[in-house]
């Protein structure tokens, strides 16, 4: 190809307004803007085309959708195969200010046509003005400067610069409509630039969100620990997280009942995520008490990636990526390798996994998407330390208890999911379905030696350790089908959905306490399989009584049923047979004076829960939209606590939640602003046990906080940022809830532009971005406080023709922190005598690392 | 687009409100103390007491090895105590480096570290003689040592004792389908002494140790004799001959007349 080609010239954009996939908000004055052309690529005129030195137009459609990006395209005049090829591959690099009905982001299709004109030499060094470029202007012959590179807001040409809005009719997108807002508290957010800032996981996307803390004690291969508005929701058993509707939470899981691994997210993969701050959508399942995170799945980047990183602490990524350009940007491969020594002592990791997925075209009016992901992953971890080992000097900052026998542990997950979205009439059909695979051990010990008490009916010991080992094998199959009816009354659209989900779960789950000398099991806890359902049904509405007013929610009701196999159901026996004493077995199968029974107890169970959930949205008044929510949710009991025909105890919350948010901005910057005040009472609270390694049931709790939230997207910069105060108390003593952050502050930023020189005549471009974080003094218990931590994670990167060369900071600033903090009582062995009492514990934050990257993309636009 | 304003101020003032309110405390406090131990305060070394079984004691030498004290929240149960020397979750303080109490000097001795705890109320302590592990098999640290004088009926019996809690004093469990009813760290706590304070940041919490009550059932005319010249007794330091036992037995009471805890602001 010749890469000084021809220009292009965008004869003009014809708008295909949709009505049929209102992103956000409601729409009081129906006032269709067309998408705004925020950066623009010319075509280049092909090598193969040059002999023939024709002059040919080519017309396409594409779609945009309501973040501004190219989603589909279409030949609808063509120029032949070659020039065709040129057109698209340009196109698709164009993003969009996307198209606002009613001042609301919504989906379209535009019209843009190209004309071909071949080079004639010499051309002038010049960047038109948008709309007074000749047609078919030449362009620079190599090493001239490029004719035309700055973005346009429309197109150039002589023909009258601008969108013109033609006679609007349904738009088709073949895809997956956007979902419909659940209030001021519904963020759905597109990654785009803001991929820029550095991210170890894709769980660190949640920080896109407000409100948001992740620490881990667990290390690099052990799911995050999620603080949300105020909640400790723990490694996912507080909010629903999925990924293209799949779930990742895992019912039944032994170490947290909806645990949640994303670490098989791969995060260049990541187009979007969708946080709500709370039970407010029917279609939230179970564990969403202090919300949801979907993350959606697709590859901008088109082409074949190869991507290698290296850092500090011998860390080395590579990434390979493709995604075929001529199919949808939900059509990718991506395979990742990561391995890291880790910083301090025992933080080395392995992982890798794949994600695969294919969407095309269903019939007329539809798409289907298939989704497989393989991932599997070893590493270490250091655990906590007392933070009077680390006064003393007896231990560093980032030293571990037993660096020879370290804790961590193994996961792996695989799955299979599909999915088809039509739409039949006025309704849209959408069912999925999914086959999950999930295994995970893991060694942890929070306390040292302090819980291996001796029991009369145990030979004699002293304290061997409280090292835990849990193994859980599980497999879910589910489904989830809806059917969204769209009709018109008042004047005025009005929404029906009704559905479904259905999900089942074998898990198998042990949990041995491991002498910390040997190594050996001394001890079986918890043995234990169960098979639990969960069937929802759910109805949604959203009925539009006035133009300025939208009602929307409904009620959702799940069935959770329990089928469970305690195999050592019984460990202590009070009067042991003196001619047969049971010894130091774990799990007995000896009753009172030596009656038999067999150690194994099986309970099942079921119960159902109706949560109604309801928004009503303003709006919008001058693009000002305010909106009020209310919702119930619920999180399932765990298994290990399933007892005989006992209806099973949820956790229930009730979440309320007032905002208002101005979506708008000029021509080349997109803003939305955001303000809401919420609370959320918890009927039982998960709080923190050290002793189990977990979160175990607690009382009633209260959370009331506020949230502002902005992000602001312009042609060289994004940026988004957020501020939370939350204040958790507990019901009956009015108590704060340790841990959870009462302030949270988070800033995200990405700059980019092409560079003011070029290198052999080809442009450069410069990214930078920025990731700050700001956690107040966490509440902690004893009425202490912990330290604050503030971070600055960046990075820099040069493209230049098929390369791109990244920087990396984490941690900029160098500063030592507590990720996390504790206060209990732990015995590691460190002083002449047995440390009993609550004491500070903390884990280590990760100190300042540098990362450097080289990817190059081939095939691509 | 009054609303809006109207909600946008709403929202403003709730945020300061809130931030202002982003104060409170999860309850309790972790708090550091002064640890001391003395002899009781009315009685010194030769001062002469009288034992249970008429003896008319004087000692010259008592040193009282105190490995931790600890203090509970609550009173342990006989059933729980039956099983476990240390109970997750009970613990209120803690003073974890050893002393050698002269509990024949009422003035304070202290302990070479503060002890830690928390702000809670505590009904029960407990003191540790122990020389290391509390649930090591065997322990060579003497943990009392003593001399002094028993006269009774004309007969003097000048006694010296170097008692240790090892091997010793292990004790058989009475039931062979309960192995583990009599680990050797029960032998070796003394609790639950009574007590009744918080710990507050800044205090001194004081353990006051009698000797007298300690020698209430010793015949010491059954001790062996060391020597005639200079004539000498001697506790044998094993749990065999009654002099012995009884000493060990009053020396693990926790009977307030033997240990007292006090809390100094």
């Amino acid at each position: 190809m010749v890469r000084r080609g021809l220009r292009s010239v965008a004869l003009g954009i014809a708008l295909l307004v949709g009505t049929s996939h209102v992103a956000a908000q409601p729409d009081a004055e129906p006032v269709v803007v067309p998408p705004a052309v925020r950066t623009h690529v010319d075509a280049v005129y092909p090598t193969s085309a040059l002999s023939g030195g024709q002059h040919a137009d080519v017309t396409l459609l594409v779609t945009v959708d309501a973040h501004g990006r190219v989603t589909k395209v279409e030949v609808a005049q063509s120029g032949g195969p070659v020039l065709d090829e040129a057109a698209i591959v340009a196109v698709r690099q164009w993003t969009f200010a996307p198209a606002t009905k009613g001042g609301n982001p919504i989906a379209a299709r535009v019209r843009i046509p190209f004309h071909f004109a071949p080079p004639a030499p010499p051309a002038p060094d010049v960047a038109p003005a948008p709309g007074h470029a000749p047609q078919g202007t030449t362009v620079p012959p190599p090493g001239a400067t490029q004719g035309v590179s700055a973005p346009s807001p429309i197109s150039i040409d002589s023909h009258p610069p601008g969108p013109t809005i033609q006679q609007p009719e349904e738009v088709r997108i073949h895809g997956h409509a956007p979902p419909p807002s659940r209030g001021i508290g519904d963020f759905n957010m597109r990654i785009g630039a803001l991929g820029a800032v550095p991210r170890a996981n894709a769980s660190e996307m949640l920080k896109l969100a407000p409100s948001i803390l992740l620490t881990n004690d667990g290390g690099d291969g052990h799911a995050e620990q999620i603080f949300l508005r105020g909640f400790d929701a723990r490694e996912g058993q507080d909010i629903e997280l999925t990924v293209g509707g799949v779930p990742i939470n895992e019912a039944g899981n032994l170490h947290g009942n909806g645990y949640a691994d994303t670490h098989f997210i791969i995060p260049e993969v990541v187009t979007s995520l969708r946080v709500i701050e709370g039970p407010f959508d029917p279609h939230q399942g179970n564990f969403a008490v202090a919300g949801s995170a979907d993350y959606e799945l697709g590859l901008t980047k088109r082409g074949l990636t190869a991507k290698y990183t290296r850092g500090s602490f011998n860390t080395e990524r590579i990434l390979l990526t493709w995604g075929p350009k001529e199919e949808s940007l939900h059509t990718f491969g991506a395979v990742e390798l990561h391995r890291t020594d880790g910083y301090g002592q025992n933080r080395d990791s392995s992982r890798g996994s794949a994600i695969g997925q294919y969407e095309a075209q269903f019939g007329k009016r539809g798409s289907y998407r298939i989704t497989t992901t393989a991932y599997s992953s070893t590493f270490h971890s250091a655990g906590v330390l007392r933070n009077d080992d680390y006064e003393s000097g007896r231990f560093k900052f980032f030293d571990a208890y037993n660096p020879s026998a370290p804790l961590g542990g193994q996961t792996s997950r695989y799955s299979i999911a599909g999915d088809i979205e039509t739409k039949a009439g006025d309704t849209l059909l959408k069912q999925q379905l999914f086959i999950i695979s999930r295994g995970m051990r893991l060694t942890e010990n929070f306390t040292g030696y302090l819980l291996d008490v001796q029991t009369p009916i145990q030979p004699l010991h002293g304290q061997r350790g409280d090292r835990l080992d849990l193994a859980v094998n599980e497999t879910t199959i589910g489904a989830r089908g809806s059917a969204r009816w769209k009709t018109e009354a008042f004047g005025l659209p009005q929404e029906l959905e009704l559905g479904y989900f259905a999900r089942g779960d074998a898990v198998t789950g042990t949990q041995y306490r491991i002498e910390e000398a040997t190594q050996h099991p001394y001890r079986l806890n918890t043995d234990i399989e169960a098979k639990v359902g969960d069937l929802g049904l759910f109805a949604d509405t959203s009925l539009r009584p006035l133009r300025w007013i939208t009602v929307r929610g409904g009620a959702r009701a799940d069935l959770f049923s329990y089928d469970v196999l305690d195999k050592c159901a019984a460990q202590s026996v009070a009067h042991p047979s003196k001619t047969n004493p049971p010894g130091d077995t774990s799990c007995l199968s000896q009753q009172d004076f030596g009656k038999y029974r067999e150690p194994v107890q099986r309970s099942t169970t079921a119960s159902a829960a109706f949560m109604p959930r309801a928004t009503v949205l303003f709006g919008p008044f001058k693009k000002i939209t305010m909106s009020m929510s209310y919702g119930q949710g619920v999180r399932s009991i765990d298994p290990i606590y399933v007892s005989q025909d006992t209806k099973t105890p949820f956790a229930r919350v009730d979440s309320y939640e007032a905002g208002v948010a101005y979506f708008g901005g000029t021509r080349d910057v997109e803003l939305s602003v955001r303000s809401m005040v919420f609370q959320t009472k918890v009927e039982r609270d998960l709080i923190f046990s050290e002793t189990a390694g977990r979160n175990v049931l607690g009382g009633g709790t209260t959370r009331t906080g506020w949230i502002g939230a902005m992000r602001a997207t312009g042609t060289f910069f994004d940026q988004s940022a957020s501020l939370t105060t939350v204040r958790s108390t507990f019901d009956d003593t009015h108590l704060l809830v340790p841990y959870v952050p009462d302030l949270v502050m988070r800033s995200d930023t990405a700059l980019f532009h092409d560079m003011p020189f070029k290198l052999a005549g080809q442009r450069v471009r410069g990214v930078l971005g920025a990731g700050i974080t700001y956690v107040g003094h966490r509440a902690l218990p004893y009425g202490q406080r912990s330290d604050t931590i503030f971070t600055v994670d960046s990075s820099a990167s040069l493209g230049w023709d098929v390369f791109e060369l990244g920087v990396a900071a984490t941690n900029l600033l160098g500063r030592r922190y507590r990720l996390g903090e504790y206060n209990y009582a732990s015995d590691f062995h460190t002083e002449s005598q047995a440390t009993l009492v609550p004491s500070r514990h903390f884990s280590a934050g990760a100190p300042r690392a540098f990362f450097v990257s080289l990817s190059a993309t081939l095939g691509g636009p | 687009m009054r609303i809006a304003r109207a909600l946008f101020v709403s929202s403003f003032v709730a945020s300061l409100a809130l931030a202002a309110s982003c104060v409170g405390t999860t309850g309790s406090g972790l708090v550091t103390f002064r640890a001391t131990a003395s002899g009781p305060s009315d009685f010194d070394a030769k001062q002469t007491f009288a034992s249970g079984l008429g003896y008319a004691v004087t000692l010259t030498r008592a040193k009282l090895h105190v490995g931790a004290v600890y203090l509970n929240r609550s009173v342990p149960t006989s059933g729980a105590q039956a099983t476990s020397c240390t109970l997750p979750g009970i613990y209120v303080a803690e003073v974890l480096d050893g002393l050698d109490v002269d509990v024949l000097d009422p003035t304070p001795q202290a302990f070479p570290v503060n002890g830690d705890g928390t702000a809670d109320h505590a009904s029960a302590g407990e003191v540790w003689l122990t020389g290391g592990d509390v649930t090591a098999d065997d322990d060579a640290t003497v943990i009392l040592d003593l001399a002094g004088t028993a006269s009774k009926g004309g007969a003097t019996f000048p006694f010296e004792g170097k008692i240790t809690i090892g091997k010793n004093r292990a004790v058989a469990p009475a039931d062979p389908s309960q192995p583990g009813s009599n680990p050797m760290c029960k032998q070796r706590i003394v609790t639950p002494i009574p007590i009744d304070v918080v710990p507050k940041s800044g205090g001194e919490l004081r353990l006051e140790i009698d000797p007298r009550a300690w020698f209430d059932n010793v015949d010491f005319a059954r001790l062996d004799k060391a020597s005639d010249t200079p004539l000498l007794y001697r506790f044998n330091d094993a749990a065999i001959e009654q002099p012995d036992t009884n000493l060990f037995r009053a020396l693990r009471s926790a009977s307030a007349e033997t240990y007292r805890f006090r809390w100094l602001p």
